[in-house]
């Protein structure tokens, strides 16, 4: 019989408490260990994030404006989290050693579980804060554009964000995501596709522009023909050279200078 | 017997608009609700009032900021010609303590609006090298004072009508007024001869030019030297626009179409 040893543990501790096997108690000074290791990690978790700016970074955005609002914040709540996947393993290790069979099982399980959860919720957040931010910047990017139909694009951007941390976050916990793969794809290859075409002159004249600023092969005051249009060089930018004649203002497509080349006019 | 409140009441009568200059939100409310046309005059939209003029300096000078205002309103048809207008401005720091009355019409147009919003170049530019021409004004060349040429927009052309004294410094460098560090580059160039030449979109083109325009028909102040004389010749036969930092009596000054458009101490800024 196993009882023997345990009561004469028991005849130490005395009393009704004498009944509890070692075992239990072993547990209780894992879970005790486990919780305070657990404060320990979050009061550190908190401050490193603290230290590293990321209060300031992410100030402003959605997630952290609805933490806000709940009496918490962010740093706090991803270092709780650290916490509570301390804690939660500490209250399975301690189960286990108090009652191994039942918990050999539930172990089992949950060791490759409760890491990839853990994970999985860490992606999410910042997905989150990271869409809110990038919803934010380009928005203020936008800001001097004066056309209502502009916000779509940072919602959009905050939407793409969501959906590839949702994708990652389902992936970890092993939910089936290759659909949800296939469809991101669709759209990545949609957007790369839409960006070539639509944007195709703009490209090939910023990359003509680029060689246009690092050579200068002419600058503000010269006189040049570019294709039909001939006079004096008035602005050159990364997309467009102005030339100017007789009181025209011709905007040349930089693409076009390479298209059909440049003359310089010297001494007419 | 003119008691001042009766003195005011002639200044207020049948007035059809009323201009406030750089009004804080709990004074701009006040003018709310009244019947005549209000239009908010300052360096920004703070009060999110419908009929705004924006001011890109804060002129000291009372006469300036209430032309400005005047040309910028009747410009954007807030108000008409003749049309009777009372300024609330603040002459002294602080509180408004002025109510000016003026009649808005085209003897008033001196074109200090024009100067700014319809140049060649951006009305950012041209505010930005006026920001460093007062600075520079202020300050001068390490303590002394210093003169300068800055000649902003259509710099195809000035630079047709310029030759090159020396090699240009800014030669294929990209850089803009109202970059930071521009700024202290201008300064430490303003000891060089010549003109600085600035495009539309605020590039600076080149420094150490000689300007070549043909000076007739040119009518500035007598006692103005060459500097001011090749300032406001170059705007008459470009579409520039020329800001001269004086050496002699420390003035700033800005030339559009051969003409002297607007005159401030740097001091006063």
């Amino acid at each position: 019989m196993s009882g023997a040893p345990a009561i004469q543990f028991g005849d130490e501790i005395g009393g009704p408490l004498g009944v509890i096997p070692e075992r239990v108690w072993l547990a209780f000074a894992v879970f005790a260990l486990a919780a305070l290791l657990a404060w320990v990690v979050v009061r550190i978790n908190a401050g490193l994030l603290r230290r590293a700016g990321v209060p300031e970074t992410i100030e402003g955005t959605a997630f952290e404006r609805t933490v806000r609002g709940i009496g918490t914040s962010t740093v706090a709540i991803v270092s709780q989290l650290t916490g509570w996947f301390i804690i939660l393993l500490g209250g399975i290790v301690a189960l286990s050693i108090a009652e191994p069979t039942y918990a050999q099982q539930f172990w089992e399980r949950a060791t490759g579980f409760f890491p990839r959860l853990f994970v999985a919720v860490l992606i999410l957040i910042v997905g989150v804060i990271v869409g809110d931010k990038i919803e934010l910047l380009l928005s203020e990017r936008l800001r001097s554009v004066k056309l209502p139909q502009i916000g779509i694009i940072p919602t959009v951007a905050k939407y793409s964000v969501f959906y590839v941390a949702f994708v990652l976050a389902l992936d970890q916990i092993g939910v089936a995501t290759f659909a949800l793969v296939v469809l991101l794809a669709l759209y990545a290859l949609a957007l790369v596709v839409f960006t070539v075409v639509a944007g195709e002159q703009l490209l090939t004249s910023a990359a003509a522009g680029l060689y246009l600023f690092l050579n200068e092969p002419y600058g503000i005051g010269d006189r040049v023909r570019i294709g039909d249009q001939a006079g004096v060089v008035q602005e050159i930018d990364v997309f467009v050279t102005h030339i100017e004649s007789d009181g025209e203002e011709y905007v040349v497509p930089n693409d076009r200078v390479f298209e059909g080349g440049i003359v310089i006019l010297h001494d007419q | 017997m003119s008691t001042p409140t009766d003195l005011l009441d002639d200044l207020t009568a049948d007035l059809d608009a009323v201009f406030v200059f750089s009004p804080s939100s709990g004074f701009y409310e006040r003018f709310e609700e009244l019947d005549d046309e209000v239009v908010v005059i300052a360096p920004e939209n703070t009060v999110d009032a419908e009929q705004f003029v924006e001011l890109p300096l804060a002129f000291e000078n009372i006469r300036d900021r209430i032309r400005f205002g005047v040309e910028g309103a009747m410009e954007r048809n807030f108000v008409g010609d003749g049309d009777q207008v009372g300024c609330v401005v603040s002459v002294f720091d602080g509180d408004h303590d002025a109510l000016v009355r003026v009649r808005a019409d085209e003897s008033m147009h001196s074109g200090v609006y024009d100067l700014f919003a319809n140049s060649r170049a951006d009305p950012g530019v041209i505010r930005d090298v006026f920001e460093v021409v007062i600075e520079l004004g202020k300050k001068g060349q390490k303590g002394k004072p210093v003169g300068a040429l800055f000649v902003v927009g259509d710099a195809g052309k000035v630079m047709n009508k310029s030759r090159p004294l020396s090699y240009n410094p800014f030669e294929k460098s990209h850089v803009h007024v109202g970059d930071p560090i521009v700024n202290v580059m201008l300064k430490e160039f303003s000891r060089l001869d010549g003109a600085f030449v600035i495009s539309d979109s605020g590039k600076i083109v080149s420094a150490y030019r000689y300007l070549e325009p043909g000076a007739e028909g040119v009518d500035i102040p007598k006692g103005l030297g060459t500097r001011h004389m090749a300032g406001a010749a170059i705007t008459r036969e470009t579409n520039a626009t020329t800001i001269v930092l004086s050496e002699s009596d420390g003035m700033v000054r800005a030339f559009k179409g051969g003409e002297l458009i607007l005159e401030i101490d740097p001091e006063d800024y």
